[in-house]
C-alpha cells in the first residue's frame, strides 16, 4: 500500500513514479477506547466500566476527578473494576458471577 | 495633725465648714490650705469621739444645700418669664459643677460612711430589699437630688413649654442661636441630675421632657404632612419628607439626648410616611414604569422606614423587569439570533442591576427581585408543548465566542462575554438540558481543532464548575484530559515509527477519547471499509495502542476523521481538507472517471443515506459532477470526476456542510436529555421511596420536585410516567387501601 502514494517531499527508494492523480497528504483520525469487556456494567458496584467506581466516584468528587479506577478480569473472563474486586475477595474469594475460584487474568491500563 | 478620733466640738467645726462649702458650691475661690483643712475637719467629724458625727454633718449639709437651691430658685424666679431657661441654664451651670467639688470635699463621708450603708448592688437585684427612702445618699448625688425636687419640680411646667417653644421656632426655620447650647444645657440637666441612678434609662428626663416632646412632635409633623400634601405633587412632598427627616436628626443630635432619636426618627415616619403609605404606593406602579430613578431614590428609604411598606415597590420592579425582559427578547429574528438573545438578555440584567445598586442601594430583596424577574423571563416557553430554547441559545452563544470565527474581539472581551454568560446560566432551570448542548459542541470544537484558546475553554469549564458543581462539569473535564492525553500519545507514536523506522505514508495524528465521557453515539456508526491508503496507519497505530494499554479496544469514529487530499489531475495542484468518506468516494476515481452510486456504495460498503449525503456534498462543492441534482440522487445516478474543476485558493476545506449542526441533531440532543430526565427521575423516586416506605402521591411529587431542582424543572407528567414504569417494573405498588397511596417494595 506504500507504493500508492507518491508525494515528492518523502523519501523513496524506488523510482519516483508518474504522479498519481490523488494523494493523501495528512490524516487526523479520531477514535474511542473502551474497556474490551463483555458486559459493561460492573455486577459488584452497578456502575458502568467506563465510569470510576461508585467508591472512587464519592472520593474524588472533591478532588481532580477520575482517577485510576481500572477493569480487572479474571481466568473466567468475567470483569469487575478493580477497586470493588479487591474488597470483594476479602470477604469470598469467587467470581460474584460464577462462582470460581477468582484469579486475576488481567489488568486495565 | 493625727488621724487618731478625738473629741471634736460639731457647732463650731461646721460654722467654719459651711463657710468653705459655700464657696465651693458657689465656685468661689477657695485656697489650697483651707480646701485642706476643711477635708480634715470632715474626717475628723466622722471618726469623732465620743460618738462620731457624720449624720449630723449629712443632716446639716442637706439642710445646707436645700436653702441654697431655694435662694436660687428665687433668683432664677426674679429674672422673669422670658430669660427663665438662660437663668435656670446659668444657675444650672455653676451649682452643677459645684457640686462636683463638694463631691470631693466630703470624699471622707462619701466613701467611709454613706458607702457602708448602702445596699450592695447584688442584693438590690436579688433580695427582697427596697431601697430605704431615707437612705443616705453621697453628697454629689444629695447635691443633684435637692436641685431636682427644689428646683425642677416647681419650674418644670414653665422649662418645658419654653423648650418646646425653642424647638417649634427652629423647625419653623427661625431658631434663637444664641439659645443653644441654654437649650441642649436645660435639657440635659434633666438627664445629668439623676446621673448617680443605677438604671439606664434617664426617667426623670423621660416623664417630664421626652413625653411631651415626642407629642409634640408628632402633632408638628402630622399638621406638616397635611399641609405640605396640600401644597405639592408626590415628588415634591417626598423630596420635603426626605429633607424634614434628615433635619430632624440633626436637630435631635443638637438638642436632646441620644435614647430619643430613633423615638422622634419613628413619630416623624409615623405621621409623614406611615399615613399617607396609600398615597405613596400607588404612586409606585408610574414611577416604576418611568424609571424615575431620583423620584425612585427618594422613595426607596422612606417605605424602607415603615414595616413592610416595601413590598409593594419590590413587585412593582419585578414586574417592570419582567415585562422589559420578555419586550427585549420578542423582536429577535434572523441568523444571530442566540448572540442577540443572550446580550439582549444581558443588557437588561446588567441595566436593573446597576439601578438597584444605585438607587436602591443594592437592597437585597430588589436583588432577589431581579433575579426572579430574569428567571422567570429566561425560562419562558414561547410555546408550552416545546422546551424552553434558552438553554440551547446559551450553549450557541458560548460556541460562538469559544470558536476559531469569532473575529474582531479581544480575548479580554471573550472572557468578559463568558464571564457574563454565567449570569445568564444561573437562571436557566434546565441546567442538564444547557449541559448537553454545551458538551456536544464542545466536543465538536475540540475534535475538529476550532477552539480560539484552551485556556478561555477550561476557564468556562471551571466557571461552570464553581455554579454548577463537579458533577456537572466532570464530563466536560474529561473530554479536556483526553485531548491533553492525545497529544502525549501522539508523540509517543511518531517516536516509535522513527524507532522502527515504519513509513505510514502520511502525516497521521489521533485523538483517542475515552468511551462515556463524550456526547457521541455509537449507533451513528455505520460499517466502512477503509481505503487502502489508511489501513496501515489504522494496523500500525492499533498495534502500537495495544501494546501500550491493556484490555481496552479502539473504535474507530470515520465520520468524525477527517484528511488532506492532493488533486494531481487538475490544471493547479490542490490540496482540500475534507471528512474521511468524502476522501475515500474520491480515491476510488484514482481508476475511473465514472461510476454509479451504488458503486460507491460497495466498493465503501457504507449504509446508502451516509454514502448519498457525502456525495450531495461533492456535488455541491463541484469537485464530481451528476446529470442529476444533489438532492435527488439515486443508487443509479452517475457520478463523474470534474477534471475542469477550479479553484481561486489551492487550499480549501469542505468539511463544513457536514459540520453543522442540523436541527435533527437539536431534536436528538433533546430527545438524549429526556432520556437522561427519566432516569434520573426514576433514581430520585426509589431512594425516596426506598427511605420513606410508604407515601402519598402528593408528598412524593414535592420531594421529587426537591431533590431535582439543582439541574431542571421535570413536569408533573413526566414524574407520574416515572411512577408508573417503576410501578410496571415492581419497585413500587399502590397500597391496597388508599388509590393514591405508593409503597416500596424491597
Amino acid at each position: 500500500m506504500a507504493d500508492e502514494d507518491n508525494s515528492s517531499d518523502r523519501v523513496d527508494n524506488e523510482t519516483p513514479k508518474p504522479e498519481k492523480m490523488f494523494t493523501l497528504k495528512k490524516w487526523n483520525a479520531v477514535a474511542m477506547w473502551s474497556w474490551d469487556v463483555e458486559c459493561d456494567t460492573c455486577a459488584i458496584c452497578r456502575v458502568q466500566v467506563m465510569d470510576a467506581c461508585l467508591r472512587c466516584q464519592a472520593e474524588s468528587k472533591a478532588g481532580s476527578g477520575r482517577q485510576d479506577c481500572v477493569v480487572v478480569w479474571g481466568e473466567c473472563n468475567h470483569s469487575f473494576h478493580y477497586c470493588c474486586m479487591s474488597l470483594w475477595v476479602k470477604q469470598n474469594n469467587r467470581c460474584p458471577l460464577c462462582q470460581q475460584e477468582w484469579s486475576i487474568q488481567r489488568m486495565g491500563k | 495633725m493625727s488621724l487618731k478620733p478625738r473629741t471634736v466640738d460639731f457647732n463650731q467645726t461646721w460654722d467654719t465648714l459651711q463657710e468653705t462649702v459655700k464657696g465651693v458650691v458657689t465656685l468661689g475661690n477657695v485656697p489650697r490650705a483651707i480646701w485642706n483643712d476643711r477635708f480634715s475637719d470632715v474626717y475628723s467629724l466622722c471618726v469623732s469621739f465620743p460618738e462620731p458625727l457624720a449624720d449630723r454633718l449629712y443632716i446639716e449639709t442637706k439642710a445646707f444645700l436645700e436653702s441654697h437651691v431655694k435662694s436660687l430658685l428665687d433668683v432664677v424666679k426674679s429674672k422673669g418669664e422670658p430669660s427663665l431657661l438662660q437663668a435656670y441654664h446659668s444657675s444650672w451651670v455653676e451649682y452643677s459643677q459645684g457640686i462636683i467639688y463638694l463631691h470631693r470635699l466630703y470624699l471622707y463621708l462619701n466613701t467611709q460612711h454613706i458607702r457602708g450603708q448602702k445596699l450592695s448592688e447584688a442584693e438590690i437585684i436579688y433580695g427582697n430589699v427596697t431601697p430605704n427612702a431615707e437612705e443616705q445618699m453621697e453628697i454629689g448625688e444629695l447635691g443633684l437630688d435637692v436641685w431636682k425636687r427644689m428646683m425642677i419640680e416647681p419650674l418644670r411646667e414653665n422649662l418645658v413649654s419654653h423648650l418646646l417653644e425653642e424647638i417649634h421656632k427652629d423647625r419653623l426655620g427661625n431658631p434663637s442661636h444664641h439659645l443653644i447650647d441654654v437649650i441642649r444645657g436645660v435639657i440635659m440637666s434633666f438627664v445629668n441630675v439623676e446621673e448617680y441612678r443605677k438604671s439606664q434609662s434617664p426617667e426623670l428626663y423621660q416623664q417630664i421632657f421626652e413625653a411631651p416632646f415626642l407629642q409634640a412632635s408628632g402633632e408638628f409633623y402630622k399638621r406638616e404632612a397635611s399641609k405640605l400634601l396640600q401644597e405639592c405633587d408626590v415628588s415634591q412632598y417626598m423630596e420635603k419628607v426626605t429633607q424634614r427627616l434628615e433635619e430632624e436628626r440633626l436637630r435631635s443630635q443638637r438638642f436632646v439626648h441620644t435614647s430619643t432619636h430613633p423615638k422622634v426618627k419613628a413619630k416623624c415616619e409615623q405621621h409623614m410616611v406611615a399615613d399617607h403609605l396609600a398615597l405613596l404606593q400607588s404612586e409606585c406602579h408610574a414611577m416604576v414604569v418611568q424609571e424615575r430613578e431620583r423620584d425612585l431614590a427618594l422613595l426607596y428609604p422612606l417605605l424602607r422606614s415603615v414595616q413592610g411598606g416595601i413590598n409593594v415597590l419590590i413587585s412593582e420592579v419585578m414586574e417592570h423587569i419582567k415585562l422589559k425582559g420578555t419586550e427585549a427578547i420578542a423582536g429577535i429574528r434572523g441568523d444571530n439570533y442566540h448572540v442577540l438573545f443572550i446580550e439582549s438578555l444581558l443588557a437588561v440584567h446588567n441595566k436593573y442591576r446597576s439601578l438597584i445598586q444605585n438607587v436602591f442601594n443594592g437592597d437585597l430583596a430588589f436583588i432577589g427581585a431581579l433575579d426572579k424577574a430574569c428567571t422567570t423571563v429566561v425560562n419562558t416557553r414561547p410555546n408550552p408543548k416545546m422546551a424552553c430554547r434558552s438553554p440551547e441559545l446559551l450553549a450557541k452563544y458560548c460556541d460562538c465566542l469559544l470558536k476559531k470565527s469569532s473575529k474582531g474581539i479581544s480575548d479580554t472581551e471573550i472572557d468578559e462575554k463568558l464571564f457574563q454568560s454565567i449570569t445568564i446560566f444561573k437562571y436557566i432551570d434546565d441546567k442538564d438540558a444547557f449541559q448537553k448542548f454545551y458538551s456536544r459542541m464542545l466536543a465538536k470544537r475540540l475534535i475538529h481543532q476550532q477552539s480560539q484558546s484552551m485556556d478561555a475553554e477550561e476557564a468556562m469549564i471551571d466557571r461552570l464548575k464553581q455554579a454548577c458543581g463537579y458533577e456537572f462539569t466532570n464530563k466536560l473535564h474529561r473530554m479536556f484530559t483526553d485531548i491533553s492525553l492525545s497529544a502525549d500519545l501522539n508523540l509517543k507514536f511518531n517516536a516509535h515509527l522513527k524507532t522502527d523506522t515504519i513509513d505510514l505514508g502520511i502525516n497521521f495524528s489521533i485523538y483517542v477519547l475515552q468511551a462515556g465521557a463524550w456526547p457521541l453515539n455509537l449507533t451513528s456508526l455505520s460499517t466502512f471499509s477503509v481505503p487502502q491508503e489508511l489501513e496501515k496507519s489504522v494496523q500500525t497505530f492499533e498495534n502500537f495502542y495495544h501494546k501500550n494499554f491493556n484490555g481496552r479496544k479502539l473504535t474507530w469514529f470515520h465520520h468524525l476523521c477527517q484528511g488532506d487530499l492532493k488533486l494531481g489531475y487538475l490544471k493547479k495542484p490542490y490540496i482540500i481538507t475534507m471528512q474521511t468518506f468524502q476522501m475515500a468516494i474520491m480515491l476510488l476515481f484514482e481508476d475511473t472517471d465514472t461510476m454509479t452510486c451504488s458503486e460507491v456504495e460497495q466498493a465503501l460498503k457504507l449504509s446508502q443515506d451516509v454514502i448519498l449525503k457525502h456525495i450531495a456534498s461533492l456535488i455541491d462543492c463541484k469537485l464530481l459532477l451528476s446529470d442529476i441534482s444533489s438532492e435527488n440522487l439515486t443508487p443509479e445516478s452517475i457520478l463523474k470526476l470534474n477534471m475542469d474543476y477550479s479553484n481561486k485558493r489551492t487550499k480549501l476545506r469542505i468539511t463544513a456542510a457536514m459540520v453543522r449542526d442540523s436541527p435533527q441533531e437539536v431534536e436528538h440532543t433533546m430527545n438524549a436529555i429526556n432520556e437522561d430526565r427519566k432516569l434520573y427521575l426514576q433514581a430520585a423516586i426509589v431512594r425516596i421511596m426506598k427511605s420513606r416506605r410508604v407515601l402519598r402521591h402528593n408528598a412524593l411529587i414535592q420531594e421529587v420536585l426537591g431533590q431535582s431542582r439543582v439541574t431542571f424543572a421535570p413536569s408533573i407528567s413526566m414524574i407520574k410516567k416515572c411512577i408508573e414504569s417503576l410501578i410496571d417494573k415492581q419497585y413500587l405498588e399502590r397500597t391496597p387501601n388508599s388509590p393514591d397511596e405508593y409503597m416500596y417494595i424491597a
